[in-house]
């Protein structure tokens, strides 16, 4: 008998064929890659346009439908100034804080939670209030948080040495030095909240802005996230992995790269006190951010053109120039604005505005992470041992970081399928690289290693899975690496243009967050007003 | 590899033993696994079982070994008697454990005697093979291949055990199946090694009639676990199904009919007017005339019989998740008997639907009593419908005046689950009137009333007929002794914090401990 006869014939009498089959067959799982529409973005640079047969006149244009442009188009309706236009090559608005969905529940695309906020943000709270996420203030003043988009309990879990532990800190099979080691890292970042610096501001404050500029403090910007910590002894495994997810999962760069600065704002920054909330809680929604996004929308009064690529934008004789490319017509049109609020990533500005220094600029500073983004549609799962199903789900050692399960703010008792939204920073390799391989991959490569990844958890989850809808953005936010924050590249990118061209995007905030984006928009708006 | 020419039949021989070992080693570390895996379900304490089991099975091994000595004459013939042994005793191994659980008082003898006697076999078998392979043909590593195998085997059986057999299979059908493989194996050997061994006419029709038992066994293992349920609830099982939502059971007994969901009580005939009575009547009777009740949750339709003992009453709604277990209540007769028909009365009204997504459906309704008797707070997810935002969403639909009672798990066992709920009903501005009273079936029971006002008295008369209530009964029913009082300030119930769900499990979860 030759030997393949004899694995064979064994194979067989062990009754492994049909198990065998049972598996073999990988089951091809539907689902696509849709966007963020790369193709017509990329109009822009490879494309050469004439000019448009018009130019329709409005007060005010704004480009770009993410949470700066939406939060600058609200606040101008706020001021009385109601001849806005805002253009979005999406089909739908809200930009990094899109949203979709299904029967079964709407999911994000992107942004998917706000912390509770800091008490200082006048403005941010009265919009909060007015999307009904603050639903009054008790009698100490302290606002009281819808209790539906608190994030309910159980919220976040981490698969750390074969077992589910209820939390994302490592606690389980950790040795006391480690434990010691992480201990005293949240100590540092305590004191790092409340932290004054020698001009009596906040040493981290929300917008990036507000905080202090103690040259004490600013030094942290020119050392990186893991510089800082080897300089203090946190060196073990654990603490690494829980910083480098920290920073990976805010701000899309690995804790090696980011800035010490940037890196300590995440841990610091949050002071956000609520009547029935505080500072390490979180709002979410089925749709995430989307739902936000959704409210500003509905709040602001501007005429809102999406399937809308701007394409140029240029000062003419008392007016600024906006030619758009209307992608479902697909004809070019002129739009002639007073003024004009560019909320738009800073590499598009740059290109909007056919100004190759500051494109020179912009690639010199600025690098974006590509980030994968992926609804999976599953059936009940197979679960391991330790906590429970979570809002968030996170696996210790895993380059994603793991999945926000959109059904979570449901309440009714039972869920036969639920969305799960899986996130994965491209931040293996350089940005560049990193993004074209990412373009290069289909869908049922992605979907085979997205799978994989969660695996460890739910053994069954390639049965289980009925849909992957992946989402790829290829730049996603800009990292904020030493000297962002803290250098002088942001006031340069952001100074208005005359006679009346604004910038508003997280780029220029420094880091990317919803505050941030939501405080450029006003920002701008302000500066819009000012010279109407 | 061997240099000496070895007769291409011989070889073939040599083979087919050797995957009978690999064989061997994977069925009987599989019923070492299914044995072990078993016990932790029954028993509980998964570490102690498993090493148990696991020291019980490899000590066996090695007393088998020493009786392989014994085995002087037709090796090949005992061999396969051997194998089809092993197939009978470990095939049936879960099934005979899953029947005898409930009725034997000594579980743990019969489970390691049958884990025993499966070790031994498998102990006898390696030997023996050794033996005969050696009669056969004679060559350097025989020893070395025999264990090959034989770990190969144990490695594979380890791998698919979790991955494929239990999830796919279950342990009863699993067991079976390496047993029948087992069986088949056997058979198979007596066709090859058919001149070479004695009596081969009875082995054969030995293993047949085994591979025929099990094959049916296997078929009808659904049965023998439903069986084996009869059995563990110690009264006739007259009902069970298994609905998307939960487990239902419904047993008889002389004495009484109990129901049970997902294995937890949920009333027994005999006793459960003193939980009715004293869930409805004080809630009821301090709504004034109610006119439209509410009912979630108590799809068994009882509460709704006491609250048709109201001629005030006009309409109840039901809400009750599972259409299953309204069906069978407004449907079977013996349940019937037992719900006076009240499921199917013109004044009721049954949906099947979500409490929670009912109540943001239907908040322009009105009612002036409701009566919340949902299961126990025991997951997150049944947790939800305990918190301040289920409260609050309830107060919407509450007519001034209006009356409402929580069915509150029991003080004596859970205090403070049970006074949480309390002040979670207060933070939502309620004002509670928490009482108890004893159920035998289930032992000290908790309710809080929740008003709209702060003016509760016990009223002198409960104008209903009823076998249990009435005004010194319910005087009595408001005073907690200490022992079912928190005596630690305790946490509201949120969503964003679940906090009765994790009281619940410490307090039950030791209790049950005990
Ligand atoms: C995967 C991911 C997860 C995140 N999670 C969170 C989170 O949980 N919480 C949080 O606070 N933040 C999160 N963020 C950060 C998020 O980026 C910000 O909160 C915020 O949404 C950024 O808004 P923005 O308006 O500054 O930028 P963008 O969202 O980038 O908005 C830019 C808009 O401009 C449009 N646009 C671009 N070019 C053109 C053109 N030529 N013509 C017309 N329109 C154009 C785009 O379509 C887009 O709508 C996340 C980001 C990503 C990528």
């Amino acid at each position: 008998m030759q030997r393949r006869d004899f694995l064979k014939i064994s194979a067989g009498l062990a009754g492994i064929t049909p198990l065998l089959q049972a598996c073999r067959q990988e089951r091809v799982i539907p689902g696509s890659i849709i966007g963020a529409s790369a193709k017509t973005g990329h109009l822009l640079r490879d494309h050469a346009f004439s000019e448009p047969e018009s130019w329709e006149p409005h007060q005010v244009v704004i480009v770009g439908g993410g949470i700066s442009g939406l939060a600058a188009a609200r606040q101008l309706g706020k001021a009385g100034i109601n001849d806005v236009v805002l253009l979005d090559l999406e089909a739908k608005t809200g930009g990094n804080a899109a949203c979709g969905g299904n029967n079964i529940s709407g999911y994000p695309w992107g942004a998917h939670y706000i912390p509770i906020p800091n008490n200082n943000l006048t403005e941010y709270l009265a919009f909060l209030q007015e999307a009904g996420v603050i639903t009054g203030y008790d009698a100490a003043g302290l606002p009281v948080y819808n209790e539906y988009h608190l994030c309910s309990d159980p919220e976040e879990r981490l698969y750390i040495n074969g077992q589910w532990q209820d939390g994302l800190v490592p606690r389980f099979g950790l040795s006391d030095p480690e434990r010691l080691q992480l201990k005293n890292f949240f100590r540092y970042m305590d004191a790092f909240r409340q932290q004054k610096g020698a001009d009596g501001k906040d040493a981290f404050a929300i917008p990036v802005d507000a905080s202090s500029k103690d040259a004490a403090l600013t030094a942290l910007d020119q050392v990186t996230m893991k510089a800082w910590m080897d300089d203090r002894e946190l060196t073990c495994s654990y603490i690494r992995w829980y910083v480098d997810y920290c920073t990976r999962d805010d701000f899309g760069t690995a804790y090696d790269k980011i800035s010490a600065w940037a890196g300590i704002h995440y841990f610091a920054s949050r002071k956000g006190r609520g009547s029935n909330a505080s500072y390490h809680d979180v709002l979410t929604w089925e749709q995430g951010n989307g739902f936000l996004a959704g409210q500003l929308l509905q709040q602001c009064r501007a005429g809102v053109r999406t399937g809308a690529l701007a394409v140029g934008v240029r000062p003419a004789e008392k007016e600024i120039r906006i030619a758009y490319y209307d992608v479902q017509q697909k004809k070019l049109k002129g739009l002639a604005a007073q003024q004009c609020i560019l909320a738009v990533p800073q590499f598009v500005a740059a290109r909007l505005l056919k100004d190759e220094s500051r494109l020179q600029q912009v690639h010199q500073y600025l690098h974006y992470t590509p980030w994968l983004v992926a609804n999976l549609t599953v059936k009940q799962l197979e679960e391991r041992s330790g906590a429970p199903e979570s809002w968030d789900n996170v696996i210790y050692g895993s380059n994603s970081l793991g999945y926000v399960d959109a059904t979570h703010q449901q309440l009714q008792q039972r869920k036969d399928k639920r969305n799960l939204t899986y996130y994965l920073p491209l931040t293996q390799s350089d940005p560049d690289s990193a993004r074209k391989a990412a373009y290069a991959t289909d869908h049922a490569t992605w979907t085979k290693a997205i799978l994989a990844d969660l695996k460890r958890i739910h053994p069954d989850i390639a049965t289980k899975t009925e849909r992957v809808d992946i989402m790829l953005w290829g730049h996603a936010m800009a990292q904020p690496l030493p000297g962002i924050a803290h250098g002088d590249i942001r006031a340069s990118l952001g100074r208005s243009l005359a006679p009346g061209i604004h910038f508003a995007h997280t780029d220029l905030a420094g880091i990317s967050i919803f505050e941030e984006a939501f405080y450029q928009g006003l920002h701008a708006a302000a500066k819009v007003k000012a010279l109407l | 590899m061997d240099k000496q020419p070895v007769p291409k039949k011989e070889l073939t021989a040599q083979w087919i033993l050797l995957v009978a070992v690999f064989i061997i080693a994977t069925c009987g570390l599989i019923y070492e696994l299914v044995a072990g895996t078993l016990a932790s379900y029954l028993l509980g304490d998964s570490v102690t079982q498993f090493s148990i089991i696991i020291g019980v099975y490899l000590f066996a091994m090695g007393i088998g070994s020493y009786l392989s000595r014994f085995f002087n004459t037709d090796l090949l013939g005992w061999f396969i008697k051997i194998e089809l042994l092993v197939g009978m005793v470990g095939g049936f191994s879960a099934a005979i454990l899953f029947l005898v659980f409930p009725l034997a008082i000594s579980f743990q003898p019969i489970l390691y005697a049958l884990v025993g006697v499966t070790g031994i076999l498998v102990g006898i078998e390696i030997p023996l093979l050794l033996r005969i392979l050696k009669d056969k043909v004679a060559f350097k590593d025989l020893v070395s291949k025999v264990f090959t195998f034989d770990y190969i085997g144990a490695l594979l059986a380890s791998l698919i055990f979790p991955l494929l057999l239990v999830p796919y299979m279950g342990l009863i059908r699993t067991s079976l199946f390496f047993g029948i493989l087992n069986i088949c194996v056997g058979l198979y050997l007596t066709r090859y090694f058919y001149g070479e061994i004695r009596n081969v006419r009875q082995i054969r029709f030995s293993g047949i009639l085994l591979l025929l038992a099990q094959v049916l066994a296997f078929i009808l293992s659904e049965k023998i676990m439903s069986y084996s349920e009869t059995l563990a609830f110690n009264d006739k099982v007259v009902y069970s199904t298994s609905t998307p939502y939960q487990r239902i059971v419904i047993t008889k007994s002389k004495r009484d009919l109990r129901l049970y969901l997902n294995n937890n009580l949920q009333f027994s005939s005999v006793d459960e007017y003193r939980y009715h009575e004293a869930l409805v009547h004080p809630a009821m009777t301090a709504a004034g005339n109610p006119r439209h009740v509410l009912v979630l949750g108590g799809g068994d339709g009882l509460a709704v019989r006491e609250i048709l003992k109201y001629p005030s009453v006009e309409s109840v709604q039901l809400v009750d998740l599972d259409p299953a277990m309204t069906r069978l209540f407004s449907s079977q007769q013996i349940l019937q008997q037992i719900n006076k028909y009240s499921l199917k009365n013109s004044k009721v009204t049954v949906s099947n639907a979500d409490a929670f997504t009912w109540l943001k459906k239907h908040r322009q309704q009105r009612f002036d009593c409701v009566i919340v008797d949902f299961p126990d707070p025991s997951g997150f997810a049944i947790g939800k419908l305990y918190t301040t935002a289920f409260y609050r969403l309830l107060q919407t639909v509450l007519q001034p005046g209006a009356a409402v009672v929580i069915q509150c798990t029991s003080p004596y066992v859970a205090p403070r689950s049970f006074w949480s709920i309390n002040t979670t009903l207060m933070a939502c501005g309620f004002h509670t009137v928490p009482y108890h009273n004893y159920v035998p079936s289930f032992g000290e029971w908790g309710y809080i009333m929740a008003l709209d006002q702060d003016h509760y008295q016990v009223p002198d008369t409960f104008a209903i007929t009823a076998r249990y209530i009435s005004k010194p009964v319910m005087e009595q029913m408001l005073q907690f002794p200490e022992d079912m009082k928190a005596h630690t300030p305790l946490e509201v119930n949120k969503l964003n914090n679940q906090a009765l769900v994790h009281y619940f499990e410490e307090e039950w979860g030791k209790y049950l401990e005990q």
